[in-house]
């Protein structure tokens, strides 16, 4: 169990950490999302006792880590720069653990584990090369195998698979949750991409400038989203959102009048708003509320196709099954569908902050 | 166009063989004068008759002057000084390199003025001091006046050693299950054993040349090479041969570590520590 509360971390004037609260249970699997700079190394490095935070509590099962060093705290990290020791060949790097004070193991016993943990991530053959002679990725499994090679209170995993190729990345990915080790222990992944999170985590958190955003379960993230920036970070194509202001009635009339949807929105008429809607939830002649528009461009993948629509001055872009939409031309007319349930609503972004969600039904 | 490059070339060639001559030629003068007889230690013409009678005289000691014990002192408080700088001066170099305390770069910089401040500034009032502590003439009081010479050589070098490697390394060793004094000697102290390597060969050229120090806080016990050298001028007659050979003597350490070190002064050991 992990628990940060009011975390501030300073670096001269840059606040890295401001005020960050995270709460990761036990035996789960967290993975924090954000952008590059938001503070997600500084979390790990936080937790592990490598920085010391200028205000807040961290929590380690339970008990209050301050003062307590690195080397007290029994937490493994991955770092994303490897960091392995490039003086000694993989196998030494995996024993280097296994040989310390703290986990010492018998040499044979040692051999055994770095055998097991060699092996669950393909890189036996590799133990006897010294680091600077691997490639990125075979680096970066020597590196998630020193953490899993020993016992910890908790995995901290900073971009474990960002440097691998996509077809490595894939399949580690699928790898990584049946892992026994990773499935016992509390783990929190650190990650910028959406995909990874929603495949890992039991839970995930939004960081954003230092703070933590929203937390949930993929489907609290997915369906009710904190704030469009949420919304935007998840889904590829990304999610539409067309502007718009709350009528008298309560319901959604876009900024050129061009789309209306009715509903009963938590927000007082004449509100700037932007309506969200995700690729997938669009329907070419479906059910719910219709929208008319005409085809902009059609971009096959695979076997669906991503139609980007000409919906007044907005374009939306919706993925169809390749069936329903082939034959669509530019300028044809289409009729669109979007169910009521999947439509989110959001304030209007501001310049200090990104729209929050507002209720509606 | 390959015309104009080759003479280009043959011209730099020209330039250095020119500038080897200017470079070598007190060498060689030096290695001529040692092989001369004393007789003829001043004729101007290039015929002589060369015997080693010189080297002889120098290393046995006769004339009354104890060359072998001034080149042994000259080890003993060359390599202590050095030894005792590393022991003191890596710690404090991966200190200054990792973390910033109050007055850390103060203490810095009085230590690089230690080098930059002429010897003789200071040479009298340590004179009075060592005469006082009984440190005059003594090994500990050589190695531990060539502090001067040896540390702040030391720490500034080794400070960017430790500074260019990434603190991730130690952070990792720390996980690992190290203290922080066991992450400093398994992880880091490896990664800059060519610029320890380095930096002791020329923090030892430093000590061993060191003239000032013996001159002046040494008579006889203690007496180095450098100061030992200049005895065969005294007396009677200057010999100019033995101190020649006696100076070609002491080159031979210096020179033997420059040739075993030599490997080590590439840098770049830590390729692969991190992504490229």
């Amino acid at each position: 169990m992990i628990r940060l509360s009011g975390i501030r971390k300073t670096y001269g004037k840059v606040t890295a950490l401001d005020g960050l609260e995270l709460d990761v249970r036990e035996g789960e699997f967290f993975c924090l999302l954000g952008p590059s700079g938001a503070g997600k190394t500084t979390t790990l490095k936080t937790i592990a006792g490598l920085e010391i935070p200028d205000a807040g509590t961290v929590e380690l099962d339970g008990e209050d880590m301050r003062g307590v060093e690195p080397y007290d705290r029994g937490v493994a990290m991955c770092f994303e720069s490897y960091a392995l020791y490039p003086h000694k060949s993989a196998y030494d790097n995996l024993a280097s653990p296994l040989r310390s004070p703290r986990h010492r193991l018998p040499a044979d016993r040692a051999r055994e584990r770095i055998g097991e943990v060699a092996e669950l991530l393909g890189i036996s053959a590799l133990l006897d090369r010294p680091v600077g002679r691997l490639s990125n990725g075979q680096r970066q499994r020597v590196a998630l195998g020193r953490v899993l090679v020993r016992p910890a209170r908790a995995f901290l995993l900073d971009e474990p698979l960002s440097h691998l190729d996509a077809k490595l990345r894939q399949q580690m990915r699928a790898e990584l949750k049946a892992i026994g080790a990773v499935r016992r222990t509390t783990t929190l992944y650190v990650t910028h991409d959406s995909v990874e999170a929603l495949a890992l985590g039991d839970r995930i958190g939004v960081i954003r400038d230092g703070r933590i955003v929203q937390t949930g379960t993929r489907e609290e993230i997915w369906y009710r989203p904190h704030d469009t920036e949420v919304a935007r970070a998840f889904g590829r194509p990304r999610i539409n959102l067309l502007p718009g202001a709350i009528a008298p009635d309560g319901s959604f009339r876009s900024a050129d009048g061009k789309v209306e949807l009715p509903m009963r929105a938590d927000a007082a008429p004449g509100t700037e708003v932007l309506v969200g809607v995700r690729p997938r939830d669009i329907e070419l002649n479906g059910r719910g509320h219709e929208l008319t528009g005409t085809v902009y461009v059609t971009e096959v993948l695979g076997r669906s196709v991503e139609v980007t629509v000409r919906l007044g001055e907005q374009h939306v872009s919706l993925v169809a099954p390749r069936g329903g939409a082939t034959g669509l031309r530019p300028d044809d007319p289409v009729r669109l569908s979007v169910r009521p349930e999947n439509l989110l609503l959001f304030e209007a972004d501001r310049p200090e902050r990104p729209g929050r969600r507002i209720d509606h039904d | 166009m390959t015309v104009k490059k080759r003479l280009l070339g043959w011209l730099a060639d020209a330039a250095l063989v020119l500038y080897f001559v200017f470079a070598l030629f007190p060498i060689a003068w030096m290695v001529i004068l040692s092989l001369k007889p004393t007789n003829e230690l001043f004729s101007t013409y290039f015929s002589f008759s060369p015997t080693l009678d010189g080297y002889r005289t120098v290393l046995g000691d006769s004339e009354g002057i104890p060359f072998v014990r001034f080149f042994v002192n000259s080890l003993v408080v060359s390599v202590g000084a050095v030894v005792l700088s590393l022991l003191v001066g890596l710690p404090a170099a991966y200190a200054s390199a990792r973390w910033r305390f109050k007055g850390s770069e103060n203490l810095m910089f009085t230590l690089l003025s230690f080098r930059f401040a002429p010897e003789l500034t200071v040479i009298i009032p340590l004179f009075v001091l060592y005469q006082k502590l009984g440190l005059f003439d003594t090994y500990v009081g050589m190695v531990w006046v060539l502090q001067l010479v040896t540390l702040p050589l030391i720490v500034w070098i080794m400070r960017s050693y430790f500074a260019d490697l990434t603190p991730e390394l130690e952070q990792a060793a720390l996980l690992d299950g190290y203290t922080r004094k066991q992450a400093f000697v398994r992880v880091a102290l490896p990664l800059v054993k060519p610029g320890v390597a380095a930096v002791s060969l020329l923090a030892f050229i430093f000590a061993w040349n060191n003239f000032v120090f013996p001159l002046i806080l040494t008579s006889n016990e203690a007496q180095t090479v450098t100061v030992g050298a200049l005895s065969f001028l005294g007396g009677d007659r200057p010999k100019y041969n033995l101190t020649a050979a006696a100076a070609l003597v002491s080159v031979v350490p210096p020179l033997l570590l420059a040739l075993t070190i030599q490997r080590y002064l590439v840098r770049g050991l830590s390729f692969g520590a991190v992504k490229s």
